[in-house]
C-alpha cells in the first residue's frame, strides 16, 4: 500500500462524509435550481430561476436585510465581547469563576434566547413595566415597538446577546496565554488604560476577533430559528423566504427555493475567503514585534 | 472597585435573563405594568407533572440524538485529527480550511439539497437521518478539539507502547483514548449542545416523528403561556449544566483511579 493511499485510508472517516453528504448536498441544491432532480420535472431554461430572483426587488431587499443584520450584530458581539473578555480576564480569582456566567447564553439554544428577547423588549414586557413604574410612559404603547420597527432590531438583540459569550469565550482562550509583562511594562512607561488595550492588546486578540466575525456574521446571515421567532414580514430574512418557498408553495417554486440557497452558499464562500485575504493583507502591513 | 462595573455588566447581560425567567415561571398572571409580580403560583410546575410524559420523551428523544452526534462526530475524526496533528502533506492547509466549511456556510444551503435524497432513501422522520445531518454540522468542533488534543499530547506515549510491544488497537484503546478524554470532552460538549439545541434541521429531517425538546418547546415560545415556556428553557439551561458537572466529576474519577492525576 502506498502511502498516499494509505493516508487517504486514514483520513476516509471524514473525508468521504464530506464529500457524500456536504458537497453532495451542495451539489443536489445547485441541480435542483437549475431545474434537474427536481420532484416535478421543470420545463423553461436552466437559469430561469436565477433570472426570476434578479428581476425581484424583494429579493435584493431581503438579501440586503440579512446582510445587515448579521454584520450589525456581529459586530455588536465581537466588540462587546472582546471588552468584556479583557474586563473578565483582570479580574481577581474568585471574582473570575462567578463570571463564568457568561456562559449562560451559551447553553441556552437560539430560540430560547429569542424568547428571552421577547420577555424583555415586547410592548408588555420587562423594559416597558420598568419604564412605566419610572414614570417614562403611561401606557404600554407608548413604549417604542422595538421587536416589530422593520429594522430586524429584535433579531439584532438576540444574535447579539447569544454572540458575546462566543466571543468572550474565543477572546479568552487567547488571553490566558497573555504575558502580563508586557501590559506592566507599557503601564510603567507611562501608557494609559486605552492605549494599552488598543496598542498591545488588541493587535494580540485580533486572530480570536476575526474568527469569532466570520462565524457570528455567516450565522447570522444564514440561521433560521431566531428569526422564525422574531423576524418582521417585510423584509424578511433570506431563511425564512426559503422555507416559505420550500414548504408553503407548490412544487413548481422548488428551483427557486435552491437557486437563493445556492446564491447564500456562493455568498458564504466568498466571504471567508475575501475576509481571510484582507486578513492576511493587513497583518502583513503591521510590523510584527 | 473598578471590578464592580465589570461583574454588574455580566449579571445584567447574562444572569438577568434566568432570574426574569424563573419570575416568568412562578408567577403566570404577570403582567405589565408589575415590575415584581403579584402573586406568585405553582400552576406552570403542576403543568409540567401533569405532562411529563410528553416532556420527558422528548427530552429523551432529543438526548439519545445529541449523544449519537457526539458519537459519530467522535468516530468520525479519531483517526482524520491524529493524521492532521502527526502528518505533514502537501494541500494540508487547504484540506483543513476545506474540512470546517460545514461549520461555517449555512447548514440549510446542503441540507435541504440532501432532503430530496433522505426522502428516497427513507432516512426522514428517523433517527437515524437526524444524526447523520447533526453529525455534519458539527464534527468541526470535535475535529478541531481533537487535532488540539493530539497536539498536545505528542508521540512519545505512542512509541513508547510500541517499543513495549503493543499493537495499534491496544495503543489506540489504552493509551491514547484515555489521554485523550480531556479533548473528546471539550469538543463533544459543543457538538452536544449544537444538537441538543438545534431546530430547523431536526424539523427538516425528524419531521413530525423524531420528537425534539426544541420542537416541543417551540409552538410554547409564541403563544400566551409564558410560564410554561420560561420553565422549559430553564430546564434547557439547567439540564447541560448537570451533564457537564457530571462528566467533569467522572473524568476526575476515572484519571485518580488509574492513577494519571
Amino acid at each position: 500500500m502506498s502511502w498516499t493511499t494509505n493516508l487517504f485510508l486514514r483520513l476516509s472517516p471524514l473525508i468521504l462524509p464530506y464529500l457524500v453528504l456536504f458537497c453532495g448536498g451542495v451539489f443536489l441544491t445547485v441541480c435542483q435550481s437549475i431545474g434537474v432532480l427536481t420532484p416535478l420535472p421543470q420545463d423553461g431554461g436552466a437559469l430561469d430561476a436565477y433570472a426570476g430572483l434578479l428581476t425581484d426587488r424583494s429579493f435584493f431587499a431581503s438579501f440586503a436585510f440579512s446582510l445587515g443584520v448579521a454584520a450589525v450584530s456581529a459586530l455588536f458581539a465581537v466588540a462587546i465581547g472582546t471588552f468584556l473578555a479583557y474586563r473578565v480576564w483582570q479580574l481577581p480569582g474568585r471574582l473570575a469563576t462567578a463570571a463564568l456566567v457568561y456562559k449562560i447564553p451559551l447553553i441556552l439554544p437560539h430560540i430560547a434566547v429569542a424568547f428571552v428577547v421577547l420577555v424583555f423588549w415586547s410592548q408588555s414586557g420587562i423594559l416597558a413595566s420598568t419604564a412605566h413604574s419610572l414614570g417614562l410612559i403611561q401606557s404600554m404603547n407608548e413604549f417604542p415597538n422595538v421587536l416589530y420597527s422593520g429594522w430586524g432590531i429584535g433579531m439584532i438583540l438576540a444574535y447579539t446577546l447569544k454572540g458575546t459569550p462566543f466571543a468572550m469565550l474565543l477572546v479568552l482562550a487567547l488571553l490566558v496565554r497573555f504575558d502580563v509583562r508586557q501590559i506592566q511594562t507599557a503601564a510603567m512607561l507611562g501608557a494609559s488604560g486605552l492605549r494599552i488595550f488598543s496598542s498591545i492588546v488588541l493587535p494580540r486578540l485580533a486572530p480570536a476577533i476575526h474568527t469569532g466575525f466570520i462565524i457570528l456574521f455567516l450565522y447570522g446571515f444564514g440561521a433560521f430559528d431566531i428569526p422564525y421567532l422574531l423576524s418582521e414580514s417585510r423584509p424578511g430574512m433570506l431563511s425564512i423566504h426559503v422555507y416559505n418557498l420550500y414548504f408553503k408553495h407548490d412544487l413548481a417554486r422548488r428551483p427557486e427555493a435552491m437557486a437563493i440557497l445556492t446564491i447564500m452558499f456562493g455568498f458564504a464562500l466568498l466571504f471567508i475567503i475575501a475576509y481571510s485575504k484582507v486578513v492576511r493583507r493587513l497583518e502583513n502591513g503591521v510590523r510584527k514585534l | 472597585m473598578k471590578h464592580v462595573g465589570t461583574l454588574l455588566v455580566l449579571v445584567l447581560l447574562f444572569v438577568l435573563p434566568v432570574i426574569v425567567l424563573l419570575l416568568t415561571g412562578l408567577a403566570p398572571g404577570w403582567r405589565f405594568p408589575d415590575v415584581w409580580p403579584d402573586t406568585f403560583s405553582l400552576k406552570g410546575i403542576d403543568y409540567l407533572v401533569r405532562h411529563h410524559d410528553q416532556i420527558l420523551s422528548s427530552l429523551g428523544s432529543s438526548f439519545v440524538f445529541s449523544v449519537f452526534t457526539v458519537l459519530l462526530t467522535l468516530f468520525m475524526c479519531l483517526f482524520p485529527a491524529a493524521v492532521f496533528a502527526r502528518v505533514e502533506f502537501k494541500g494540508k492547509a487547504l484540506l483543513e480550511g476545506l474540512l470546517l466549511t460545514p461549520a461555517l456556510v449555512p447548514p440549510m444551503t446542503f441540507a435541504m439539497g440532501l432532503h430530496f435524497v433522505f426522502i428516497k432513501l427513507s432516512l426522514t422522520e428517523t433517527m437515524v437521518g437526524v444524526v447523520i445531518l447533526l453529525a455534519m454540522v458539527s464534527y468541526p468542533y470535535m475535529f478541531r478539539a481533537l487535532v488540539a488534543g493530539f497536539q498536545t499530547m505528542g508521540e512519545d506515549y505512542r512509541i513508547c507502547a510500541r517499543n513495549l510491544g503493543a499493537g495499534t488497537l491496544a495503543i489506540v484503546l489504552q493509551v491514547e483514548l484515555p489521554l485523550l478524554i480531556p479533548a473528546v470532552v471539550a469538543g463533544g460538549s459543543v457538538v452536544f449542545l449544537v444538537a441538543f439545541s438545534e431546530y430547523f434541521l431536526v424539523f427538516l429531517i425528524g419531521g413530525g416523528s423524531v420528537a425534539s425538546f426544541t420542537g416541543t418547546l417551540f409552538p410554547l415560545l409564541s403563544s400566551s403561556n409564558r410560564s410554561l415556556a420560561a420553565l422549559l428553557t430553564l430546564i434547557f439551561l439547567f439540564l447541560p449544566i448537570l451533564l457537564f458537572l457530571v462528566m467533569d466529576t467522572a473524568v476526575v474519577r476515572l484519571y485518580r483511579k488509574r492513577g494519571m492525576i
